[in-house]
């Protein structure tokens, strides 16, 4: 163990949200807070991790195995690293009866990845997911990054390379009006 | 008493408390509703299916309210239009419940065949093939065949270590959370539990180390299937071919029934203990076992065992026969014009200390209990808790006062029925949690749980109780108290509790205190329930927590603490006669020229300092019985053949006295313990015959049902006997003087506490436990941490009573300032008591 190493910390970063969050619920039931923070956690790093599990039971007063139990159940929380945005493709029944996997496939091919693989710039990871209710709008995705989730519908192969081009140059530039 | 409401499960007519559950209602009349994800002492969740019948309620007429009857006069029923699962659906008056129609028997079956589309089969290498409730219950409500290919089944790790007590099979499980529920539920330690879902959902730990809990073992009993397996046991024998036998956990003074399972061992060469196994006893240990009971039984197979006995002659060891050594011992103890000192150790058995003391006595000599640093067994004799209290039973009506003891590290059970109490969580109808009163100066784990929590000053442990006293009997009542507690809210707020509870538990300990100083606190207890009228019923009076497994009977066969150090009590002694005790591994002394005879089991430093060691059968060999803190005898029988010549402590000792012609030798144990029924106070009445009995507890455990309950075994061999307190027979107790201890001062206060895990002779013979034994260190809080400029894992010497020890820091803000915490038999000096102390930080 190095005590010493500097580690900046959840608490060192997002002390007032992490209050706000707190403030949204009665001081002994203050263990309801572990959704939101944990969706801010993954913000820093676009996944969850071991520190900030740790740093979320800490402050919930709940086990670490508890936070990780809530991570693992939920599908658009990360226990591991991936793209700095994540492209998710719904390719259940209804999806793939207009092309999803087809859809699915060309994306990868033109990344250069496989499904639920990243791109070598780490910028980009491809994962099939189940339904996304937009059935009658498919092929359709959603992208998770920093920003949030952002739903793309009717799309091509063709539109999301203008996707990935605009959101690999500007990264920064990503209008969070559209988050969901 | 809950009301009854009466219902009928296919034939049946059943009677059962309001909020009983379908499936245990079913059960009291033998209608064995198969289950897996639900357990009775659990909340249930309904997860598996397995346990689906047919409910229906009575149809009432919607205007008048009465109940609509058929043309032959009968009920109508309202079928419920699916099947509902028993375990979650409370009875209700008039219910119809249908376990056997043909619905319910496909039901069955198809969920069978769920749970196994993926489930391995692997039965004939699984260790809990033969007790195995997927296996038996697929074996009686399954189908013949599978119809999915083997090929199909998706594989998964079969060896994941939970830590390295447990390991996990995740193509076994059947995610029905037995084992997360439990330590959530009933431990308050959710150190595991699911992660991801469906069928990547697998059990995780995130705790350091891995299923960091003292309860992690009880899991594996209560896991349905082979997911859960202990290190101990995995691999180790298939459950048919072990020996059973009823024995009483050995090492705290809760005194759980256990059953210990052995087998020839090929490796050994011998007849081993595979596994201990929790023995059900509802008002001792229900069907659990803390993991140091259920893991630290490997000091009684250890190779470095004595076996036969040793004189010292011209400064070496021989070997030598019990014809040959016997006689000497017996020739220097007539020798020796009653200048005898005994010293006995708390964990031998009631024979054990029954006939020592008699030797001794018969002699002219003295006995002293070893370490026998803790006070008050005569108050427990007198105002001890009532006969057939179970702790987790208590309720509303009750107030438990814990006082001067980390309870989780020195009696696990007892901080497990306590907060059972304390919390009403898991499966109970009585939802009204006791009132707990936690009291020590430091936190400990059971303050999460308590309603009051007092701090004191170490040193101040009596007068806080003499306050509560003070307060309750108003006028004063002619005791002295530093503590005002009339002026202190909390401790006000505390006594107006105690004076409106129904009941009261005080459960004291010995942190911080030596003998007279917790002496002095179990008077002042004492006086406590005395006052406030608490003494002589069930769910009233006071429970030591004893430091060993069988100080209690140590009080009871007149072997007791002598109050001074080991020097001083042989001072002039011609022979020392000790049995398990080891004064001199822990820095005592015995004297130059006494002929120095000992009975043990290892080769402990003791024992090379004597001119005898005679080699003491262990716990496992023989029979004999302990008494626990609730002052309940239990008995203990064989598993292992006698180890070489070694022979049970009780019978050196009546061979002796035999010898010496002070007695005869009785037949056995059991005559032994016809002797105490004579010869000591209060154990008239008890005798093997007696501790053997049983009667019917809930819940079924034991395979009747394809093991509802978990593996833990159904008791057929005793649930014990309490001795009865002078308050239950009657007596008027008067409440006595107190003395409060004097503290010393100095730079820091150094308080010896007690750890579960701590490098003890008994566990650091278990190798399976090592990783959980702490190394040596002391903790001390943050402000005196940045006095003295250490941090934690600093190397610090210690310099206490003119020694210098080097300990590892800890840093907290449990302990008070001005205090270093000190963990007993981790290693260095043993400390009698409170100690002063200053410390100096090592260079590394």
């Amino acid at each position: 163990m190095t005590p010493k190493e500097m580690v900046v910390t959840l608490r060192d970063r997002y002390a007032d949200e992490i209050e706000t969050i707190l403030e949204r619920y009665p001081a002994e039931q203050k263990r309801s807070a572990v959704m939101p923070l944990i969706f801010m956690a993954q913000r820093e790093e676009g996944y969850i991790t071991g520190s900030a599990i740790d740093e979320i039971a800490e402050l919930l007063d709940i086990a670490s195995t508890q936070v990780v139990s809530i991570v693992g159940f939920y599908t658009l929380f990360y226990a591991n690293p991936g793209g700095m945005h994540r492209i998710q493709i719904c390719t259940d029944l209804p999806c793939a009866l207009r092309g999803a996997d087809e859809f699915a496939e060309q994306v990868c091919e033109n990344l250069g990845v496989k499904l639920g693989e990243t791109t070598d710039d780490g910028q980009f990871t491809v994962e099939a997911v189940m339904c996304l209710a937009a059935c009658d709008k498919a092929p359709m995705f959603q992208v998770q990054n920093s920003s949030g989730l952002t739903y793309y519908e009717c799309q091509s192969a063709d539109d999301v390379n203008v996707l990935v081009k605009e959101l690999r140059t500007s990264p920064d530039d990503l209008d969070e009006t559209v988050s969901g | 008493m809950a009301d009854q409401v009466t219902l009928k499960i296919d034939g049946d007519v059943v009677s059962v408390p309001a909020g009983t559950l379908i499936v245990d209602a079913a059960k009291s009349v033998s209608n064995d509703i198969p289950v897996f994800c639900y357990h009775p002492k659990l909340d249930p969740v309904g997860m598996c299916r397995m346990c689906l019948v047919e409910v229906g309620t009575p149809l009432r007429d919607r205007e008048s309210g009465e109940p609509e009857l058929d043309e032959h006069g009968d009920q109508k029923i309202n079928w419920m239009p699916k099947l509902q699962t028993a375990c979650t659906v409370p009875v209700s008056a008039g219910m119809r419940v249908r376990t056997a129609t043909q619905q319910v028997t496909r039901a069955r079956k198809d969920v069978v065949e769920f749970l196994l589309t993926s489930h391995p089969l692997d039965c004939p290498v699984c260790d809990k093939g033969g007790e195995c409730p997927l296996q038996n219950l697929t074996m009686s409500h399954g189908s013949g065949e599978s119809r999915y290919l083997f090929d199909e089944k998706i594989q998964l790790q079969k060896r994941v270590p939970l830590g390295e007590l447990i390991f996990l099979d995740r193509e076994r499980c059947i995610q029905c959370a037995r084992c997360t529920r439990f330590q959530d539920e009933l431990v308050g330690e959710p150190v595991i539990g699911f992660d991801k879902r469906g069928r990547a959902l697998q059990i995780v730990t995130f705790s350091e180390p891995g299923f960091d809990s003292h309860f992690s073992g009880n899991t594996t009993d209560i896991c349905p299937v082979g997911a859960l397996t202990t290190a101990d046991f995995r691999f180790g024998a298939r459950p048919w071919e072990m020996q059973h036998t009823p024995s009483i956990c050995p090492h705290c003074t809760v005194g759980c029934n256990t059953h210990l399972n052995t087998r020839r061992s090929g490796m050994v060469g011998g007849t081993v203990i595979k596994r201990v196994m929790p023995r059900q006893n509802e008002k001792v240990n229900e069907i659990w076992l803390c993991d140091k009971g259920r893991f630290g039984h490997h000091f009684a197979g250890s190779s470095d065992r004595l076996t036969v006995p040793l004189v010292r002659k011209d400064g070496r060891t021989i070997e030598q026969s019990w014809e040959h050594v016997l006689p000497l011992v017996a020739a220097k103890l007539a020798a020796a014009d009653g200048e005898v000192a005994g010293i006995a150790g708390e964990r031998l058995s009631n024979e054990d200390l029954f006939c020592f003391q008699t030797l001794v006595e018969g002699l002219g000599g003295r006995t002293m209990q070893w370490p026998g640093r803790m006070g008050g067994g005569d108050l427990v004799q007198q105002v001890g808790v009532g006969a057939g209290t179970d702790l987790a039973q208590l309720g509303a009506e009750t107030v438990i006062l814990v006082v001067a003891s980390d309870l989780a590290e020195e009696a696990p059970l007892w901080w497990f029925k306590v907060r059972q109490a304390a919390t009403k969580a898991g499966a109970t109808l009585n939802k009204h949690p006791a009132s707990l009163v936690v009291a020590n100066a430091r936190d400990t784990k059971l303050d999460r749980y308590a309603n009051h929590i007092v701090r004191y000053s170490y040193g101040d442990e009596v007068q806080t109780v003499q306050a509560l006293t003070h307060a309750i009997s108003g006028d004063g009542a002619g005791i002295e108290t530093g503590i005002d507690a009339q002026h202190n809210p909390l401790l006000s707020e505390v006594a107006r509790a105690i004076e409106a509870a129904e009941n009261m538990i005080i459960i004291y300990g010995s942190e911080g205190l030596d003998f007279s100083g917790s002496g002095a606190l179990a008077q002042a207890c004492a006086n406590l329930l005395i006052a406030s009228g608490h003494v002589g019923g069930v769910g009233n009076g006071l429970l030591p927590v004893w430091p060993s497994n069988n100080t209690q009977g140590a009080w009871d066969m007149g072997v007791r603490p002598a109050g001074m150090s080991v020097s001083e009590f042989t001072s002039g002694a011609k022979v020392v006669l000790l049995a398990g005790a080891d004064p001199v591994g822990d820095g005592e002394s015995l004297p130059e020229d006494a002929f120095v005879v000992i009975s043990e089991l290892f080769k402990t430093d003791t024992a090379s300092r004597a001119d005898v060691v005679l080699p003491a059968q262990a716990f496992v060999e023989r029979e004999g019985s302990y008494t626990s803190g609730d002052r309940r005898v239990q008995r203990f029988y064989p598993a292992l053949p006698a180890l070489g010549d070694a022979m049970p402590d009780w019978n050196i000792f009546v061979r002796l006295t035999a010898l010496l012609g002070l007695g005869t030798v009785p037949a056995g144990a059991g005559a032994v313990m016809r002797q105490i029924a004579a010869d000591v106070p209060r154990y008239d009445g008890i005798s093997y015959e007696r501790l053997a009995d049983v009667e019917e507890q809930w819940p079924h455990v034991g395979g009747r049902d394809s093991y509802y309950g978990g593996t833990a075994f159904e008791n057929s061999a005793g649930l014990g006997l309490q001795t009865p307190t002078l308050a239950e027979m009657g007596h008027q107790v008067q409440p006595g003087n107190v003395e409060p201890p004097s503290v010393e001062s100095g730079e820091f206060l150094v308080v010896p506490i007690t750890l579960l895990y701590d490098r003890g002779s008994m566990l650091l013979r278990s190798k399976i436990m090592h990783q959980r034994l702490p190394e040596p260190y002391i903790e001390l809080n943050v402000v005196d941490a940045e006095r003295a400029g250490v941090g934690a894992g600093d190397r610090v010497a210690l310099r206490v009573n003119g020694h210098d020890w080097e300990m590892a820091t800890r840093v907290s803000t449990s302990p008070p300032e001005g205090v270093i915490l000190f963990p007993r038999s981790l290693a260095g000096p043993l400390l009698p008591r409170t100690m002063v102390a200053s410390l100096r930080k090592l260079e590394s």
